[in-house]
């Protein structure tokens, strides 16, 4: 069970009776991510979050007040200044169920800043960053639009771009175990990572691979790999990133798990 | 400021169906996904009261919850494609967003270190806001404080203290000196009594 890389397995109580405080934001990202999970596959316990957290807006409106007038022309100032991001399209292998919607309550400070576009290609110069990675992450992502819906793509570019120009951008590659490569593009400033591999074998049963962000007191699930002909993952674009954090790869049951089950076949520590 | 529309929570309301004359939020936000400012305009006069309100019932102080106002109704004119009407209401979307951020900011180090038991207790009584109070006809306010009446003592403090104070729910129990079993199961059953009493879907 891993224990050489210190995972602990928590204790998991059923996540149904977490709908309650997931409604109220009283769960921990790692909670959240394994609710959701379990909201994914449990149509009637999404219904039961979806009418408490309708209850918990009730009490958002209840402690409505006036909000200071140059608030109005501020926001509006802001608003003249500020792109918008395209539309998600529907949910694909590209980003996990739900990640748009997460994306959208999931941007922090840098949501007063000008939206980054699409031109961020020569903004990479600024960026010291090996060519050859930087070729192999727009070659993946040049695939992700062939092969997936292309309002997804685009979805994805806006964070992928928002990594990439990065001032503090890094790249990490490692082997994987058992064939393979791994790239990882991260800012810990954007608090994201953008998680690219070729040569990844295929596996049989219906084992899946999937993608972690690893802490010393919890694994955060980022999602299955959508393996491409040739071993090529889909890129996936992770939130939430933390200082400390390690990124890694666990072949799993089909469907993933919400822990990890074996041990890591590589992991690339992500610092800062 | 012209907030009240946004609070209605009375049937027919709440499901954004809204009075003919007004278009509904969801409307408003399908216009301002395709770079309307004026329908955004109309959110904002509809939500920045709320938005800012539950801000600052969290973070308590002015200045802060009105940089984090901002960044949420900017968020929301920068993502409004992203909202999803099948996955709940439009007002539910963008207070989940101001809840989140609100938390995001709280929960945050620096922040950590300065709370402690105190805020914790001013958050468990709804602060006299003065302002608010005077804002005439707040059926909101008034609803929600009897539907938190109808909950058990354990009930009621364990969901403004998550909700209105920010707490996980680990926090509350160490908070309450409750196990967090216990904890997890009233958060959830005062909510659902909560949901039936506010007569919401």
């Amino acid at each position: 069970m891993g224990t050489a890389w210190g995972w602990r397995m928590k204790l998991r109580p059923d996540p149904h009776l977490l709908t309650g405080a997931y409604a109220l934001d009283a769960v921990d990202d790692a909670e959240r991510d394994r609710i959701r999970r379990h909201l994914a596959r449990c149509p009637a316990c999404a219904q039961e979050a979806r009418g408490l957290r309708e209850a918990a807006t009730r009490m958002a409106l209840a402690a409505a007040e006036p909000p200071p007038p140059q608030l109005r022309e501020k926001v509006m100032a802001a608003v003249a200044q500020t792109r918008q991001q395209a539309p998600a399209g529907e949910p694909s292998t590209l980003t996990r169920k739900g990640a748009a919607w997460r994306q959208a309550a999931g941007r922090g400070r840098h949501g007063s800043s000008a939206a980054p576009g699409r031109a961020w290609m020569p903004r990479l110069a600024a960026v010291a960053m090996s060519l050859v990675v930087v070729a192999a992450v727009v070659l993946a992502v040049a695939q992700v639009v062939t092969q997936s819906r292309l309002n997804t793509a685009r979805a994805q570019q806006a964070a992928l771009s928002a990594v990439l120009s990065a001032p503090d951008a890094r790249t990490a590659t490692a082997s994987v175990q058992n064939g393979g490569t791994v790239t990882v593009v991260y800012s810990h400033d954007e608090r994201r990572m953008i998680f690219t591999a070729h040569g990844l074998p295929p596996l049989t049963g219906g084992k899946v691979y999937e993608l972690w962000l690893m802490a010393p007191t919890s694994n955060r699930p980022e999602g299955l790999l959508d393996l491409q002909p040739g071993g090529r993952a889909v890129p996936v674009v992770a939130s939430g990133l933390r200082p400390g954090d390690q990124t890694g790869l666990t072949v799993e049951p089909a469907g993933g798990s919400a822990q990890p089950t074996t041990t890591p076949i590589v992991v690339v520590p992500l610092t800062g | 400021m012209n907030f009240r529309e946004a609070r209605g929570p009375g049937p027919g309301r709440d499901r954004e169906a809204g009075p003919s004359a007004e278009p509904d939020l969801g409307g408003l936000l399908a216009h301002v996904a395709r770079g309307d400012q004026a329908a955004f305009e109309q959110v904002y006069d509809r939500l920045a009261g709320p938005v800012y309100g539950l801000i600052r019932r969290v973070l308590r102080d002015p200045a802060q919850s009105e940089e984090v106002a901002q960044e949420v109704l900017l968020e929301v004119w920068r993502t409004a494609s992203r909202f999803d009407p099948s996955r709940g209401s439009a007002t539910t979307w963008v207070m989940t967003i101001a809840h989140r951020r609100a938390i995001d900011r709280i929960r945050s180090v620096t922040a950590e270190a300065q709370r402690d038991q105190k805020s914790a207790a001013a958050a468990m009584v709804p602060a006299p806001d003065e302002v608010a109070e005077a804002v005439e006809g707040n059926l909101d306010r008034e609803r929600v404080r009897r539907c938190l009446g109808s909950l058990t003592d354990l009930q009621r403090e364990s969901i403004t203290l998550a909700y209105y104070g920010g707490y996980t729910y680990r926090q509350v129990s160490g908070l309450l000196g409750t196990p967090i079993g216990t904890i997890k199961t009233r958060i959830r059953d005062g909510l659902i009594r909560m949901r039936d009493c506010l007569g919401v879907a």
